[in-house]
């Protein structure tokens, strides 16, 4: 400091000095460059030949001026960038990524909402490729991973150092419509980052790889279920929520058709939600084959707690038959969920087969109503007609929709829906075990929901005997007694075998036939009857046809037995489904909502169709979700990608400008004459 | 000069010129009597014809046996036996002292060398440094015994920046009127052109050869970094950042020069020769100037 003491006081702190130190180097420069050249002299016989031979530099004065100025030029822009420099330029970057990461991206249907200006899919994208531009190129451990789910995982990109790669994986994600589950991607996820161990009594575990820590972003809506059972091990997750809090959407989340009971016209029923923040009145309309019929006001009160919710029904006419069409005519951010259809078909009728020994009419007249005839034709048969070749034939073809077993039983299963009645299926049907007779059971509990028991009232029933029917794997038990389960369904392959304990007629110690029960005079009997019909005939008995969402497995029961059927999505090419040893054929590419055509075999004749819907409240409602639930652990939303901002100093590049400005300075120096 | 403490010409050297003479293409009237045949008929023993005799002639040389036989007067005439004026020029300038061994003293050695056979053949031999016409004349030799005379001479000659080549060729051409053979022997480094100078030549009728001396310095310069070029004659400077393609365009300019030398000789029948100092004396004298036929 006594060094500067000379120095007028303002100027020993002014900020300024160092600056004007470096301004006045410029100057410098250019007052050295009209130093010449100290050249060092050497003494030769004649300088003839040497003027000559830069006498023709000469005649490029003007270049030679201009190549000095350009020098010049050179050399102050290597001046200005080295004061540049020292500012120590920065700009407000990310910082490096040097660990393995996993990027989940979800591309369930909620994913195609536009409430960000683009969809969420594309945001998600964008943010996932920031992190990827964001990897350190000179760490090894800088690897990614890219995997995206919807109800099932897919891993796009295995763990890999090149950004190029992964960018364009990731671009090469598409949304779907299909619902979204977490689950399976987070075990794919873990299943990289975590090995799993292995072990035996002696050794004890052995793990096979050492866990390697990664980090997990997980770009979605959160629209999924949360995870209870899994366990994060060295991951580290971190939830990017994506989507807009205030995001707008209407959906149809119900859509059917049933007969009016009351004058058996067919009805269209919808129910329509309000997931936005603020009331909606929109208009509804009904197409049915593409044509208007019918349009609806629907009031839609804002979002509460749960979605603002009105119904809506329309009537059709007896001759409707085709394609409905429901859409809602409001803009909203997601459009997949505003349109729903419906296929409405004469139903073809189910047939039924009945080997019952005759002696009890009641169940005659109970499948040959007028109602029943519309929905099935019933066969009925001998209980011996059973050891026919004809019958065997016939049900392992598949010809039957269902078969009434009363008091008999098959050598082995029938392709078809069955219905025991006071017998319990023998061996041949796996499953089922053997009933133990039991009498006057009180009937305890009647499933109301499934529809084999919807509406059957059971309190004024007295039963003498039953066989007590336990429930195979799978199944379900719907008339609980106090002795145990009277009836009962279970799966066979894509069957189903419904089992009731007890018969309406059955034979006293004299042999001779008698009643078993009061049933057959309640009025719950008819309608038990109806349901097994609707229900196990396969028919839905409505003419309405169910409804599937995308990505669900939706079985054609074909009316003949036939190799193959093909399949046309609402946009695109026809699909070729074979059959595996079933009169059902399982199609599985219901990646589209709308209309499916199905026609058998070769033929050109539409056999049925089927609607694929969305009709899913978690990807309807377009609220993201604040946090995460996996395992214990409750993970918050992450404003963006989660790396931290950093600032990005530009010195060493500009320097490095300046290296290869001097260089290119000293070239243009070295190869003059030719300037 | 270090050069001059070694021997001009070798014992070898030597040997080898004796067997040599200088020719010319051209016939020239010698002053004296000498060892080679003339066009003009003179006395000596040789018989080249006859003429008639118109009065005045030598009446010694009248044939009498033909008057005798023919009754008329014939005059024999004898081929007559003249010597060769042979003129080395070497130019001393202060250019000619670069190189090792010096352009000079390779100058010195050609010239030795070719006034050697000059003297072997009784030719009239007159070795001159450009610039001493006046003050300092070389002297005209002849037989071989003068041959130590001729050495001494050129030993003498010290490289002198005060006589351009022009003014030493305008010099010895006014000083000297004799014809005959002229070998200039200089690296034709002149500032004011060598062209003026191979003129004043020319107008004598003169058979001349130019040996042009170049140094392997010159032909190839061994040069780096940044210099400033003195020219030893006059002090001109040239400055000079030695590059790759500077040195090209230098090696260009001298096979121009070189070029425009060469050609600037043969359109006037004079014959030039560009040689190195690398090059010894005796491949010069017995192998280009041999075929280039100034000796046999």
């Amino acid at each position: 400091m006594s060094g500067l003491e000379f120095l007028p006081s303002f100027m020993q702190y002014a900020w300024y000095w160092p600056w004007l130190v470096l301004a006045s180097l410029p100057p410098l420069l250019v007052l050295l460059y009209f130093l010449k050249l100290k050249r060092r002299p050497l003494e030769v016989p004649s300088t003839f030949l040497w003027h000559r031979t830069i006498e023709d530099l000469h005649v490029n004065a003007i270049w030679q001026r201009l190549r000095q100025s350009l020098l010049l030029f050179l050399q102050l822009l290597f001046f200005a960038l080295v004061m540049l420099a020292l500012f120590g330029p920065g700009f407000k970057g990310r910082e490096s990524i040097s660990e393995r990461i996993i990027l989940l991206i979800d591309t369930s249907a909620s994913m195609s909402a536009t409430d960000l200006g683009a969809t969420r899919l594309d945001e998600a994208k964008r943010q996932a490729e920031e992190i990827i531009n964001a990897m350190d190129d000179n760490e090894r451990e800088a690897v990614a991973m890219i995997v995206s789910f919807s109800d099932s995982a897919r891993v796009e990109q295995t763990f890999t150092k090149n950004k190029n790669v992964l960018r364009k994986s990731l671009r090469e994600i598409m949304p779907t419509t299909h619902t979204s589950s977490l689950d399976e991607a987070l075990r794919a996820a873990a299943g990289l980052a975590n090995p799993g161990r292995t072990g035996s009594a002696s050794e004890g575990d052995v793990a096979p790889a050492n866990p390697e820590p990664a980090t997990m972003y997980v770009f979605s809506d959160g629209g999924f279920r949360s995870i209870p059972d899994f366990k994060q091990g060295t991951l580290t997750t971190k939830y990017v929520k994506i989507g807009d809090d205030a995001a707008d959407n209407i959906a149809i989340s119900g859509f059917s058709t049933e007969r009016n009971p009351e004058n058996g016209k067919m009805q269209a029923f919808a129910r329509v939600e309000n997931y936005g923040p603020k009331e909606v009145t929109t208009d509804i309309s009904l197409f049915v084959n593409g044509e208007f019929r019918d349009a609806k006001r629907a009031e839609l009160p804002a979002r509460g707690t749960n979605p603002g919710a009105a119904g809506v029904e329309f009537d059709l006419h007896e001759e409707d038959d085709g394609v409905l069409r429901l859409e809602v005519d409001y803009k909203d951010q997601l459009p997949l969920d505003n349109t729903a259809y419906a296929v409405l078909s004469t139903a073809r009728p189910a047939r039924i087969l009945a080997a019952t020994d005759g002696h009890f009419p009641a169940l005659n007249w109970a499948l040959t109503t007028e109602e029943a005839q519309k929905i099935s034709q019933t066969e009925f048969v001998k209980p011996s007609y059973l050891d026919e070749k004809k019958y065997q034939d016939d049900a392992a073809s598949g010809l039957y929709d269902l078969i009434i077993y009363d008091r008999c039983a098959p050598q082995a299963p029938p392709q078809a829906n069955t219905l025991f009645l006071g017998i319990v299926p023998p061996q041949a049907f796996p499953g089922w075990p053997a009933g133990e007779p039991q009498n006057s059971p009180q009937v305890i509990d009647i499933d109301k929901v499934h529809p084999l028991t919807q509406l059957v009232d059971f309190n004024n029933v007295r039963v003498v005997r039953t066989l007590v029917v336990h429930k195979p794997k799978g199944g379900l038990e719907l008339i609980e007694a106090d002795v145990g389960p009277l009836y009962a369904i279970g799966p066979r392959q894509s069957f189903e075998d419904a089992v009731l304990g007890f018969s309406f007629m059955s034979k006293n110690e004299a042999g001779e036939e008698e009643a078993n029960t009061d049933w057959p005079r309640r009025k719950s009997f008819p309608v038990f009857v109806m349901n097994a019909v609707k229900y196990l005939g396969g028919t839905g008995g409505h003419g309405g046809m169910a409804s599937v969402q995308p990505g669900n497995t939706y079985a054609i029961r074909t009316v003949l037995p036939v190799e193959m059927v093909t399949v046309k999505p609402p946009n695109g090419q026809p699909i070729e489904v074979r059959r595996e040893g079933q009169n059902v054929i399982n199609f599985s590419q219901t990646d589209e909502t709308g209309v499916y055509e199905v026609r058998e075999g070769s033929g050109t004749k539409l056999g049925q169709q089927f609607a694929v819907n969305m009709f899913d409240a978690r990807e309807s409602d377009l609220k993201p979700a604040a946090d995460l639930r996996i395992g214990h652990d409750q993970i918050e939303a992450v404003a963006k990608q989660g790396n931290q901002a950093a600032r990005k100093e530009l010195w060493k590049w500009i320097l490095l400008l300046g290296l290869g400005i001097v260089l290119f300075e000293w070239y243009i120096y070295n190869r003059r004459v030719y300037l | 000069m270090s050069t001059t403490s070694l021997p001009l010409l070798s014992p070898q050297l030597l040997a080898q010129l004796e067997r040599l003479e200088l020719v010319t293409r051209k016939i020239f009237r010698g002053r004296m009597k000498g060892e080679r045949r003339s066009r003009r008929k003179g006395q000596s023993v040789e018989f080249a014809d006859f003429r008639n005799y118109v009065p005045g002639d030598d009446l010694r040389f009248i044939d009498w046996n033909l008057f005798a036989r023919l009754d008329r007067l014939f005059l024999k005439l004898f081929l007559e036996e003249e010597d060769l004026h042979f003129y080395c020029l070497i130019d001393a300038s202060r250019s000619m002292s670069f190189g090792e061994p010096s352009k000079l003293q390779f100058a010195k050695q050609l010239a030795a060398a070719l006034g050697f056979i000059g003297l072997c053949r009784a030719d009239r031999v007159k070795l001159e440094a450009l610039g001493s016409s006046r003050t300092q004349p070389g002297p005209a030799l002849r037989g071989r015994g003068s041959m130590w005379r001729m050495l001494e001479y050129l030993d003498k000659i010290e490289p002198d920046g005060s006589t351009s080549l022009v003014d030493g060729i305008k010099d010895f051409a006014l000083c000297n009127s004799g014809k005959g053979i002229v070998v200039l022997l200089s690296d034709l480094m002149d500032k004011q052109g060598y062209e003026s100078a191979l003129r004043f030549l020319l107008a004598r009728e003169m058979d001349i050869y130019v040996i042009h001396i170049l140094a392997p310095e010159e032909i190839d310069p061994e040069v780096q970094g940044d210099l400033k070029l003195v020219d030893c004659e006059d002090g001109d400077i040239a400055e000079i950042t030695v590059s790759r393609p500077l040195m090209e365009r230098y090696k260009r300019t001298l096979a121009a020069f070189i070029e425009s030398a060469r050609e600037f000789c043969t359109r006037r029948g004079m014959s030039y020769l560009m040689s190195s100092t690398a090059t010894p004396v005796d491949q010069i004298v017995s192998g280009y100037l041999r075929r280039k036929g100034l000796v046999r």
